[in-house]
């Protein structure tokens, strides 16, 4: 390329050039190859989350996620990921509703040893009690961090318990306190043995490799290790709400909000477009509805549409929620019911033609951003494999946005914004005293 | 590992702005940054936020556009702009895609250039931040962050918050914020960064015709670089929340300024102590070993004058003394005793290795750039990054150690129940409660 051309907007091509190959057993490998700096992207996705788990063994996926940097028969605890960053290497991994992700973005001269040492933890985990249990309580603190002390965390979690009565998004990914409590070393190694094998694992490599070396290196340590047969997805279908939910949560508090969630789609359904649009549209930059209306004047702290971006959507049907935080001095119950009215006017005139055009604009520019990162590159193929089985589906994303007409806005704001398919959370405040009263916080 | 070190190009406009540029070719993307090289440090001590709410201000309205015209216009580009105040500088950062250049560049230099600072905006700006700074209190490591800085600075400088004290709020006027404008945002004491899709004699050509009229007034105030006094005793102080389930624990003291000879040998040590994630002897103690916390890490906050060494955690309570003593043992061990020679050369070959990670993003790239600027480390600086890094040797990462770190000298703070930890707190020396910083 020459240099003008290098530096010319409109030569460069969006288009993500992926190799697949599938291993004899079973595990997939996609290959992003792109040579402009010595480094490469290597993430192993396992499909297995919260979805996976049972009632009393809530948050076992996230809490073997910590396990599996405990060390193997070989290597001590932690060394996985001392031993990676000595070689320049950005190390971790993370847990969602549908998979564990572990991830390492390296220089590619050390992919070699990132692919050793994920074979080895695979087939050689360490799992003891002397392991087991100092973990447990690092994962029962960060359950602390992120839920119980965070100001939204507990009001989160029961929207989702309210929202969900079949479908395992009932419950939270770190899982519940209680269970934190009672899970056994046994526990998890009936997990490993069920869920950590080749036949759950997508690979990725994003950066600078070349397809058949990577195969070829992926065969030398992943190709010998075998896989049960396949156990059937579990399959719940949450039944259609029928009526609104509503719960409230009292906490000490200095704000008084409401996070309300409906049912919508997920990943593979065509309606997710819109959705995303219509988030946009509603609270996403400073031109959006909900900013002008609510915020900007000082009706609201906050009034933010809340929906995981691709490829981050849910792989089951998800909730699209509304956190509103309201204005200290000004009543919940009044901003509530303004909301409401706001949405209600959203779905009888519907959007102009440059609302729709701004979020498109906004999304183009959001995905053509991240489209330089190679880390990001292989979570849009590995994700959307991973819980589509399609991951052409990455280079779809820009043209499904563009094909999207304010018709369809109209329509997904009808079929999914209603009021009988929406759950309520309130945060109410209350004071120290009030609070120790209702019980320990957990 | 061959590979191209981006070029960091200068230039000095017709106005006498400064003007890098870096030509990125991995997205059709664009990065404008204005930096004037005055922040929060300025702010007048009765009247914190002064600063950042001028860089928010900048955003509501110019000469020619309305607040949500201007919105409207940058958000239908797909693109967004944030302004906001820090230690030392001030910037606004504008993104979106290359095929827009040239709108943004007009845009950039037009929210600059000719603010209207709208009267009518003033009163909802100074309303959102009470709500924001009123809700803030709800996040426990925010507010350890800022009672810490409360706590250790007092009035100096850096003690204040960047975005406003909630006792404070009424004191500041629109004029305060004119104010700051003209006298901290000239070219004398401003750069405009720019990292995209286009070559740099585009860039410049651009830029002359944008800035090259722009006079500014200043004068600016001159650049905050003493050491503070008057800073927080030593000792162990506990602020009690009962509604908190898990203690937040800050402890710390006086670091150094960004430009001090012994950045790399410190920054080296500090990667070994507790700024290298499962590598730092803070996590494998207090997380592997114990089982204490989720996370624990340590840093030195370098700017032009001496900012904070901090360690930052939080435990479930009734471990809270238990941390606190082994945080103070860690600390202690490396002053003492330096790093072990295998651990110096993992932590030098991280940062070496991972120096080309830092180079994938428009975004990364600037804030290298920036940093370049602020603290004049010249545009030469990445090329020798790497040999900075490996002339570190473990005599003078023993003696970084030895001269830095005071275990001492240490001011802890405790946020947390008072009820479950403030017994056992006191078995590690006197005990100051406090009810408010």
């Amino acid at each position: 390329m020459t240099p003008s051309r290098k530096y010319d907007p409109a030569a460069w091509q969006p288009e993500i050039v992926m190799e697949r190959f599938t291993l004899a057993n079973g595990l997939t490998l996609f290959v992003l190859p792109d040579h402009r700096l010595p480094i490469v992207s290597l993430q192993i996705h396992y499909k297995v989350g919260s979805r996976y788990e049972l009632p009393g063994i809530t948050g076992i996926s996230h809490l073997f996620e910590h396990l599996m940097f405990r060390g193997t028969a070989t290597m001590g605890p932690e060394e996985f990921s001392r031993l990676l960053q000595s070689k320049g290497g950005e190390i971790n991994a993370f847990t969602t509703r549908d998979h564990t992700s572990y991830f390492e973005n390296l220089p590619t001269e050390h992919l070699q040893l990132g692919l050793q040492l994920e074979a080895d933890r695979l087939l050689n985990l360490k799992l003891d009690d002397e392991n087991f249990q100092p973990e447990r309580q690092v994962v029962i603190s960060e359950r602390k961090l992120r839920a119980v002390d965070s100001p939204f965390g507990l009001v989160e979690e029961q929207l989702f318990a309210t929202a969900y009565t079949q479908h395992p998004y009932n419950w939270p990914v770190v899982g519940w306190d209680q269970d934190l409590h009672r899970l056994t070393l046994d526990d998890c190694l009936a997990y490993y043995r069920s869920h950590y094998h080749p036949g759950k694992i997508t690979i990725i490599i994003a950066g600078d490799v070349e397809p058949e070396q990577a195969r070829k290196l992926v065969e030398q340590y992943f190709g010998q290790i075998s896989a049960p047969p396949a156990a059937p997805e579990p399959k719940v279908v949450e039944p259609p709400q029928r009526g609104e939910r509503r719960a409230v949560v009292k906490k000490v508090s200095q704000v008084e909000a409401l996070v309300a969630g409906f049912h919508i789609v997920g990943l593979d359904h065509p309606d997710l477009y819109p959705l995303d649009l219509l988030s946009v549209i509603l609270s996403g930059g400073k031109a959006s509805r909900f900013h002008q209306e609510f915020v900007r004047p000082g009706k609201a702290i906050a009034l933010e549409v809340e929906l995981p971006p691709l490829p981050f959507s849910a792989q089951d049907p998800d909730l699209l929620a509304i956190t509103a935080v309201a204005t200290p001095g000004q009543p919940l119950p009044k901003l509530e019911q303004e909301l409401w009215a706001s949405l209600e006017r959203f779905q009888q005139e519907g959007v102009t033609s440059g609302e729709l055009a701004r979020a498109k604009k906004l999304l183009r520019s959001q995905a053509v951003r991240s489209l330089s990162h190679n880390f990001f590159r292989g979570l849009l193929v590995g994700l959307l494999h991973l819980k589509t089985g399609d991951a052409g589906l990455a280079n779809r994303i820009l043209s499904s946005i563009e094909a999207v007409t304010t018709d369809d806005i109209h329509r997904v704001a009808r079929t999914y914004l209603k009021e009988d398919n929406r759950t309520v959370v309130v945060l109410k405040p209350v004071s120290p005293e009030e609070s120790e009263a209702l019980g320990p916080l957990v | 590992m061959a590979y191209n070190l981006p070029e960091i190009y200068q230039a000095t406009l017709p106005g006498g702005m400064r003007l890098l540029g870096v030509e990125y070719d991995r997205a059709p993307w664009l990065s404008l940054t204005f930096m004037t090289k005055r922040g929060a440090e300025t702010d007048p001590v009765d009247k914190p936020g002064v600063a950042d709410w001028t860089a928010e201000l900048l955003t509501l309205g110019t000469e020619r556009r309305s607040q949500l015209q201007l919105a409207e216009d940058i958000e239908s580009k797909g693109a967004s702009l944030d302004a906001k105040s820090g230690w030392d500088a001030t910037l606004l950062n504008l993104e979106g895609l290359a095929e827009d250049f040239s709108e943004l560049m007009d845009t950039m230099a037009e929210v600059v250039q000719t603010p209207s600072f709208p009267e009518d905006e003033f009163p909802l700006l100074q309303q959102r931040r009470q709500a924001e700074l009123v809700h803030q209190q709800d996040d426990p490591r925010e507010m350890a962050n800022l009672r810490y800085l409360r706590l250790f600075f007092g009035d100096s400088p850096y003690g204040h918050a960047v975005q406003g004290d909630l006792h404070t709020l009424d004191h500041l006027g629109l004029a305060d914020l004119q104010n700051f404008y003209r006298r901290e945002f000239s070219p004398a004491t401003a750069t405009l960064v720019v990292v995209g899709m286009r070559t740099f004699a585009r860039v410049q050509e651009e830029a002359a015709r944008v800035w090259g009229s722009w006079q500014g007034q200043g004068p600016a105030s001159p650049p905050y670089a003493a050491t503070p006094e008057n800073l927080g005793a030593p000792g162990i102080y506990l602020l009690d929340r009962p509604d908190l389930t898990q203690s937040e624990i800050r402890v710390g003291h006086l670091g150094l300024p960004r430009t001090h000879a012994d950045y790399f040998p410190l920054k080296l040590v500090n990667y070994i102590l507790g700024g290298g994630g499962f590598s730092s002897r803070l996590m494998t103690r207090i997380r592997s070993d114990l089982g204490f916390t989720y996370g624990i890490r340590s840093s030195f906050s370098f700017r032009r004058a001496p900012g904070p060494f901090t360690v930052s955690t939080f435990t479930p309570a009734d471990n809270t003394a238990q941390v606190v003593r082994e945080i103070q043992a860690v600390v202690t061990e490396v002053h003492r005793n330096g790093v072990t020679a295998q651990e110096l050369a993992e932590a030098q070959s991280y940062y070496v290795g991972h120096f080309p990670l830092g180079l994938e993003t428009s975004r990364g790239i600037a804030r290298q750039v920036l940093s370049i600027d602020l603290f004049d480390l010249g545009t030469d600086y990445l090329k020798n990054y790497c040999e900075q890094v490996r002339k570190v040797d473990l005599k003078s990462a023993a003696a970084a150690a030895r001269d830095h770190l005071y275990p001492d000298q240490l001011v802890t703070l405790v946020m947390g129940p008072a009820s479950r930890c403030a017994e056992s707190l006191q078995d590690l020396g006197p005990l100051k409660i406090l009810e408010e910083i």
